[in-house]
């Protein structure tokens, strides 16, 4: 099996990119037109300002991380598994483990055609396991939504960012805690004697990650020259 | 009718029920051609079923996780949307934290509370706009970047070899992280008048329970293999922080 050309391989691949663009694409529109369809039925359509302004304070990092999973990711999972992976999210914690851990089942090496068959497959079982049990566990919730909404759980509610930072926090402080403590301290610092920033705290990312940034690399390259 | 009656209404569900049927059946499609593919090229049929029985049964687990972000969220954006955004393309850490951003550029927080119409739309536009890029980059780079790869010209993506890129992105992290603890310290000193300690202190306790629940999970996992636990982790770390809240304000 290799990749020399005209093989029915090569078919199946170059039919791969087309139809992933295409679905991609149709992705794409649907998970953009969603909020203005819902948008219009509540009678509110998206702000599109606040939205720019949201992008320019958190859709940086997150493009800049988009990046880095597209350049790391696409030769693990091959063409077909990168295509679904991208458009079925939870790459992290879900596709890649479950794909290298199906690869590593049947002994198939990146960049082969056996990769890129197990990865597709792979990825394609694991989302629809995803979407059933997600699918599942919905209609278990909607019974459950007068309990959710009710007074006593609304403290929970008002504080999932907290959580999930505080659950964030020890898994990126743990990687390199000596450096974690100085942005902590400086924002702290800023928080404490500029209380009106705590409005714009997603606005804070970008200088409290660029100070993180420059210090993980005056450390990178004192350990490169040591 | 509540807002949060409005974005779990059969509507909801229809608009977003509809993206996620849309999405199955592209899995299929991929699943069907994969497996005729192998077939056709000789791979063997055992091998085949054995990774995908391999990974049905890797994914209940974290899929269970991920409906617990579900119901995270569904406090403040109502079920459905959460179920299509963790159903498809999102994350619990991702759809969280830009949700939030969304609702600080209308000068609310994400909260049931206060979520309003215009907040929940520009909310799930944000949500859609910022992770978009992987599909993006995967379908005007990927046939090239893939057949260069193929060709043993770039090799560097797929080597252990440390680089600055993987620091680099801790780092990204980790900064994102201390801004929002900074706020919450900040909020605990100076939130209700600079140096007067009389701010909210329930957000720090939300994040130290969720911090330390997940360093239990981390320890489970690591010390007693228990690898398992890895799909549930933060989901369940943040339920237990967002359980602590539940208890403070009793």
């Amino acid at each position: 099996m290799t990749n020399n050309a005209k093989t029915p391989y090569d078919d199946y691949l170059r039919a791969t990119h087309r139809l992933g663009r295409i679905v991609s694409c149709v992705t794409l529109i649907l998970l953009l037109g969603a909020p203005f369809l819902m948008g219009s039925y509540l009678g509110a359509l998206p702000n599109l300002g606040a939205a720019a302004r949201g992008f320019l304070a958190v859709g940086l990092v997150w493009t800049v991380s988009s990046v880095v999973e597209f350049l790391v990711y696409t030769p693990m999972l091959g063409a077909g598994g990168s295509y679904l992976a991208f458009i079925t999210g939870n790459l992290i914690n879900m596709k890649i483990p479950c794909a290298m851990n199906a690869r590593d089942m049947v002994g198939a090496k990146s960049g082969t055609a056996e990769n890129e068959i197990i990865s597709t497959l792979s990825i394609a079982a694991s989302s629809l396991v995803t979407i059933l049990v997600l699918a599942l566990g919905v209609l278990l919730l909607t019974p459950l939504r007068p309990v959710l909404s009710s007074p006593a759980l609304q403290p929970a509610f008002n504080n999932v960012v907290p959580a999930l930072f505080g659950a964030m926090a020890y898994m990126y402080y743990r990687k390199d805690i000596r450096l974690a403590l100085i942005p902590l301290a400086v924002m702290a610092v800023l928080f404490t004697l500029l209380p009106s920033l705590t409005g714009s705290t997603s606005f804070m990312i970008i200088p409290s990650g660029a100070l993180a940034i420059g210090l993980s690399w005056l450390k990178f390259r004192k350990e490169a020259k040591a | 009718m509540t807002v949060l009656d409005q974005l779990s209404s059969g509507t909801m569900y229809l608009i977003c029920g509809a993206i996620v049927a849309f999405v199955a059946v592209v899995c299929v499609i991929f699943l069907v051609r994969a497996w005729r593919a192998g077939k056709a090229m000789g791979m063997d049929t055992a091998r085949m079923k054995q990774a995908v029985t391999a990974s049905v049964t890797f994914s209940i687990l974290p899929s269970v996780g991920i409906l617990l972000g579900v119901i995270a969220l569904s406090g403040s954006l109502g079920i459905p949307w959460p179920w299509l955004r963790l159903s498809v393309i999102g994350a619990l850490h991702y759809e969280t934290q830009v949700a939030q951003a969304a609702a600080e550029q209308l000068g609310s927080t994400l909260s049931g509370d206060t979520m309003t119409a215009d907040a929940f739309s520009t909310i799930a536009l944000l949500m859609s706009v910022c992770i978009m890029w992987g599909m993006i980059l995967i379908s005007i780079f990927g046939k090239k970047y893939l057949a260069r790869l193929s060709r043993g010209k770039e090799n560097k993506a797929g080597s252990e070899k440390p680089s600055f890129a993987d620091k680099a992105m801790t780092a990204m992290f980790i900064g994102m992280v201390s801004a929002y603890l900074g706020s919450y310290i900040g909020a605990l000193i100076s939130g209700e008048g600079r140096f007067t300690f009389r701010g909210d202190w329930t957000p720090l306790l939300v994040a130290a329970v969720a911090a330390l629940a997940m360093a239990g999970f981390t320890a489970l996992s690591e010390k007693k293999r228990m690898r398992w636990l890895d799909g549930f982790s933060i989901a369940a770390s943040m339920l237990l922080g967002m359980a602590a809240a539940v208890l403070a304000h009793l």
